[in-house]
């Protein structure tokens, strides 16, 4: 509901419930990550909005470091977080599904050190099960 | 025809892949100690693993969203992660019973030590879960363990005094010899071998693998009905024995001899050779099973690839950890700790986890927003209702069960 009273244009997301903690999959149904935190566009210094300021906007999904500062308290320095813009995502359903491919995503950097490093390395690593 | 065959080899799947070594040495310990008077336990375990083990597969077909995914989903990063935290440790100690039970397994057929064992058994669940169809090491070893029904077999070569095991069963009493304390130490156990929170995790985990739709849906609930209830018989069957051949005699069990000690009895070589058969596919199967589901429930907290629809070099950070399972499982054993007591312990702690598998199933199997009009009908809720007082009642007794008989000794 907005200031009019009357329900906002299209479709109404709890960001606790519909966003945070689902799973993102790519444009193949590949699992790209679960949205572990969520970005929003507020002052910097922290004062609090007064009536006729902008409202803030989702800007971006956030992943990786943020989880364990979401659950222990403090904030990672902006630079180590990992984010996907907010207008990456093409659909949200029980997964966020996003307009591109995983492939190459920053998020997936551990995944892709440990394949090159790891389980490429192993015989049999890169083909499909028998 | 081949819709037939399917139906076939899914219930035998489910018959030979109900038992695993929780199963086998808690169903042994018990009849040895309590004869039948615990049976009416397995049967609760039976009907409470139906339904649930049911609901999970459904609703992993329907929202396509596997248990690990829907309890972050429904509790939040951080319940979610104390709940992982504990149904990981837990599932760690079962996949640990399991290699050991393979172990223990060869150490009797070879009377090799089982620590030399260890990591030979530890090497061939991981090569496995690293280059094996999910299809194939799923029915293999579920065909392979019908072996047990050895026990089955024993059980009336034995020809024990049915009508006394029948009384046994339908009027349970707590023996002289031992306190109402451990015989519901024993029956929480027990209830925790039978409804195990792995297989909800490697079921839905599976129908995601398998790619199910409502076709399937209905399939599985005939394996599960079918199955699981002919799987739950083989158990009461290793119960029987013990309590025919190990309780006059006043033995307690201990060891993996023990248990198959009444086979060995009632039919000689040719029923010991089959028996081990059938318990190495059982805790082979069930070791391929945890260690999966370590890295299923893993993957699908934290959001990686998971799966063995792909290549290992596909889901690097799920096959990681699977390996890191593996060793630090054989860690443990290498210790030299008993296997068969991390097996009492796991089925213990196991009932204590019950609740944080099984109440976020129950809550998403009436979501709309993930089941559409596929939501519970009033029988399996009434059913699943009835199973959480027993899930919570067992998962809040069993501690203090446990410190008051130590251990159920």
């Amino acid at each position: 509901m907005n200031e009019n009273g009357k329900a906002p244009a299209g479709k109404v997301l709890d960001a606790i419930l519909h966003l945070l903690d689902r799973q993102i999959k790519d444009t193949e149904g590949l699992v790209v990550s679960v949205v572990d935190d969520l970005e929003i566009s507020l002052p910097d210094d922290g004062r609090t909005l007064d009536a006729d300021a902008e409202a803030p906007m989702l800007t971006n999904l956030l992943m990786g470091p943020t989880l364990a500062t979401r659950l222990f308290g403090g904030q990672p320095p902006p630079e180590r977080m990992m984010r996907i813009p907010w207008s990456d995502v093409a659909r949200v359903g029980t997964v966020l599904e996003l307009r591109n491919r995983a492939e190459g995503l920053p998020v997936r950097w551990v995944e892709h050190w440990l394949r090159d490093h790891v389980i490429a390395r192993i015989p049999g690593g890169r083909h499909d099960p028998e | 025809m081949k819709r037939l065959l399917g139906v076939a080899l899914g219930i035998l799947t489910a018959i030979g892949g109900f038992v695993d070594i929780g199963d086998l040495v808690t169903n042994s310990v018990v009849g040895a100690r309590f004869g039948m008077g615990l049976a009416w336990v397995v049967v609760i375990g039976i009907i409470g693993i139906c339904a649930f083990a049911h609901m999970s597969g459904r609703v992993a077909a329907v929202s396509g969203r596997a248990t690990f995914e829907i309890i972050r989903e429904r509790l939040g990063a951080r319940a979610a992660g104390a709940n992982l935290l504990a149904s990981f440790f837990i599932n760690l100690m079962t996949v640990t019973a399991e290699v050991g039970g393979i172990a223990l397994t060869l150490q009797l057929a070879s009377s090799i030590t089982y620590l030399a064992w260890i990591p030979v058994a530890a090497f061939f669940v991981w090569l496995v879960v690293w280059r094996v169809k999910f299809k194939i090491l799923e029915n293999v070893t579920g065909l392979l363990g019908l072996c047990l029904v050895a026990f089955a077999v024993a059980l009336f070569q034995l020809g024990p005094n049915w009508l006394d095991l029948a009384g046994q069963a339908l009027n349970p009493t707590v023996p002289g010899n031992e306190s109402p304390w451990t015989y519901w130490y024993y029956a929480v156990a027990l209830f925790g071998a039978a409804m195990t929170p792995y297989e909800v995790f490697f079921f839905s985990s599976g129908a995601i693998e398998e790619k199910w739709g409502p076709k399937d849906v209905a399939q599985s609930r005939i394996n599960v009905l079918v199955g699981f209830p002919l799987g739950g018989l083989l158990s009461l069957a290793i119960a029987a024995c013990a309590a025919v051949v190990l309780m006059p005699q006043g033995i307690t069990v201990s060891s993996l001899s023990q248990v198959v000690l009444p086979v060995a009895e009632a039919g000689g070589k040719i029923g010991l050779i089959v028996v081990l058969v059938g318990i190495l596919a059982a805790t082979f199967g069930a070791a391929l099973e945890t260690t999966l589901s370590s890295g299923y429930t893993l993957a699908q907290y934290f959001g990686w690839t998971w799966g063995k629809r792909h290549r290992p070099a596909e889901a690097a950070r799920f096959h990681v950890s699977m390996i890191a399972t593996l060793l630090v499982g054989i860690a443990i054993l290498a210790t030299g700790v008993d296997p068969v007591m991390v097996t009492e312990l796991s089925v213990v702690f196991s009932a204590v986890a019950l609740p944080l598998t099984y109440v976020p199933i129950l809550v998403v199997a009436n979501d709309p927003q993930y089941m559409g009009d596929a939501v519970n009908g009033r029988f399996l809720n009434g059913l699943g209702t009835i199973y959480l007082v027993i899930i919570l009642a067992a998962a809040i007794a069993a501690i203090p069960l446990m410190v008051i008989t130590g251990a159920g000794a």
